[in-house]
């Protein structure tokens, strides 16, 4: 009889660093996905049907073309309902063509959609603030998948079921999930044809005659001495500035934060007389989230939960670090 | 020899004959003639005759064709080019549209103004909620019991300040390899 709980015990001694092997194996494992998924996405020449669904029923769908023509890249992101949006991208140069808006370029190796950009960069640097694990195998799209979750260390940020195409390691689905495990956006994949030869619509494209480049303006801070005091695990602040809001015009000091996956926006503002409005709201996956302090209003905007930005909010201090 | 040809006729038009009428009917000036009143007639008993009778369109139809001058392609427009599928066209107009530097400067404040496609209905009926005391440093809880509706003072001045600040988001993200970029390059140089 006391044989029993000495055999459990031992059983359970033994069974702990085969567990935690296993485990740092399986995120070995999800990393060379990874790995082969940003080759594919950079290498291969593809044309891919996506749709992103929204929580509301809404929903959008893209074409997207990738090709390596004499070693340099060129992409072709479309929207196909309404009034549209095309993005090409030569190498690291993107072209943006909307309704409304005289054609520009911006400089940049990726084209900022519906994907997260670090997902065609160094996925790797992820790590600092998700965990990856390996789910299994199924079938997306009419093609066999390797699942991924992608997790975030604090429990902080939405989590993200990522399926990548068995045989290319290009992405065949992507959900990103809130808190409760109920889906916020997702990206479908309908179809996808990979081909040796480069897309013939990427012939059809004049290098030359694309439009102008152009750079942000940027003005000077008023108050540049701020900080966050807490920022959640794996993001960081990528960088700052002071620029007037598009619509109306008002100046913002501002700070972009990144953990790869998603970008915050975190703006300040000096209040004049009229007071700020605590409060927040969702829209989609984003969540906007406006908080007064003193005579100057915090916003935060971004694809994370509404406790996640008020805690960055609240962790700001003027006049330096203490 | 008549009669056979318009039997011929009769039988084709009912799907009984073969093919070959075609032919004959197109070339033989009195069976064409012949089969426009069948045809007629059919359409008078089955009671579907269209208000105004235009015995023959067909000649003034080739009237019409040869009258018309001939157009090589379709003269397009700005807003005739379907977005779709048709880059190129734009990117042309584009480059030929040399814009002055001073103007691209200027355009990056109205970029992104009207590309977002969802941003005016969901606002208006979103929630505005007011935060509960929270700590800072580490997660706090945010309980939609606790929180209470804010008094809309100015609903629409409102909803314009959170579009412009959802806006600028969407525009700094795509801003922001660039200036990665830069202060890459900055600390490249720093180095140095």
């Amino acid at each position: 009889m006391t044989r029993l709980p000495a055999l459990l015990i031992l059983l359970v001694v033994f069974s702990l660093p085969v567990l935690a092997q296993q485990e740092e194996r399986t995120d070995n494992l999800a990393k060379a996905w990874l790995e082969k998924m940003v080759w594919s996405l950079r290498n291969l020449n593809y044309q891919v049907s996506f749709v992103l669904l929204y929580p509301n029923g809404d929903f959008e769908p893209y074409t997207w073309r990738h090709a390596l023509v004499e070693g340099e890249e060129m992409e072709h992101l479309s929207l196909l309902n309404g009034p549209g949006r095309e993005i090409v991208r030569l190498g690291d140069k993107v072209s943006y063509f909307e309704p409304n808006v005289p054609p520009y370029s911006l400089k940049s190796d990726v084209i900022n959609g519906p994907i997260p950009a670090e997902l065609f960069r160094q996925p790797v640097t992820l790590g600092q603030g998700y965990d990856f694990v390996m789910v299994g195998t199924s079938r997306i799209s009419g093609r066999l998948a390797q699942q991924l979750r992608i997790v975030s260390k604090d429990k902080s940020r939405y989590s993200y079921n990522l399926w990548l195409d068995k045989q290319t390691a290009l992405i065949l689905r992507l959900d990103m999930l809130d808190m409760q495990g109920e889906p916020l956006e997702q990206i479908q994949v309908t179809s996808m044809q990979v081909t040796a030869e480069p897309d013939e619509y990427f012939s059809r494209i004049e290098t030359e005659k694309m439009p102008p480049e152009i750079s942000p303006i940027n003005g000077q801070s008023e108050k540049p001495d701020w900080q966050l005091e807490w920022l959640p695990t794996g993001m960081t602040e990528v960088r700052r500035s002071a620029h007037r809001l598009p619509l109306t015009g008002q100046w913002v000091d501002y700070m972009m934060l990144s953990d790869g996956m998603i970008d915050v926006s975190v703006y300040l503002q000096k209040l004049n007389a009229v007071p700020a409005e605590n409060g927040w709201l969702q829209q989609g996956a984003n969540t906007l989230l406006s908080l007064q302090v003193g005579d100057m209003e915090i916003t935060v905007v971004g694809k994370l939960p509404p406790q996640t930005a008020s805690s960055i909010a609240k962790s700001i201090r003027f006049g330096g670090p203490r | 020899m008549t009669d056979k040809k318009f039997e011929d006729l009769s039988a084709w038009m009912d799907g009984e004959s073969n093919s070959g009428m075609i032919g004959e009917t197109c070339s033989d000036k009195e069976l064409s003639a012949k089969w426009q009143r069948y045809h007629l007639i059919r359409d008078g008993l089955r009671k579907e005759l269209p208000q105004q009778l235009d015995f023959d369109i067909s000649a003034s139809v080739a009237k019409a064709i040869e009258a018309e001058p001939a157009i090589l392609a379709p003269r397009k427009g700005i807003r005739d080019i379907p977005v779709i599928g048709a880059v190129v066209p734009f990117l042309r107009r584009g480059g030929q549209a040399a814009i002055a530097a001073s103007v691209a400067a200027a355009m990056i404040i109205g970029v992104q103004q009207l590309n977002q496609p969802q941003p005016e209905q969901p606002f208006s009926s979103a929630p505005a909620l007011q935060l509960p005391g929270m700590q800072t440093g580490g997660l706090s809880p945010v309980s939609l019991e606790q929180t209470r509706a804010l008094p809309r003072t100015d609903a629409i001045e409102q909803k314009r300040r959170i579009n412009a600040y959802l806006n600028d988001h969407q525009r700094q993200m795509r801003l922001k390899s660039e200036n990665l970029q830069q202060t890459e390059s900055d600390k490249e140089t720093e180095q140095k």
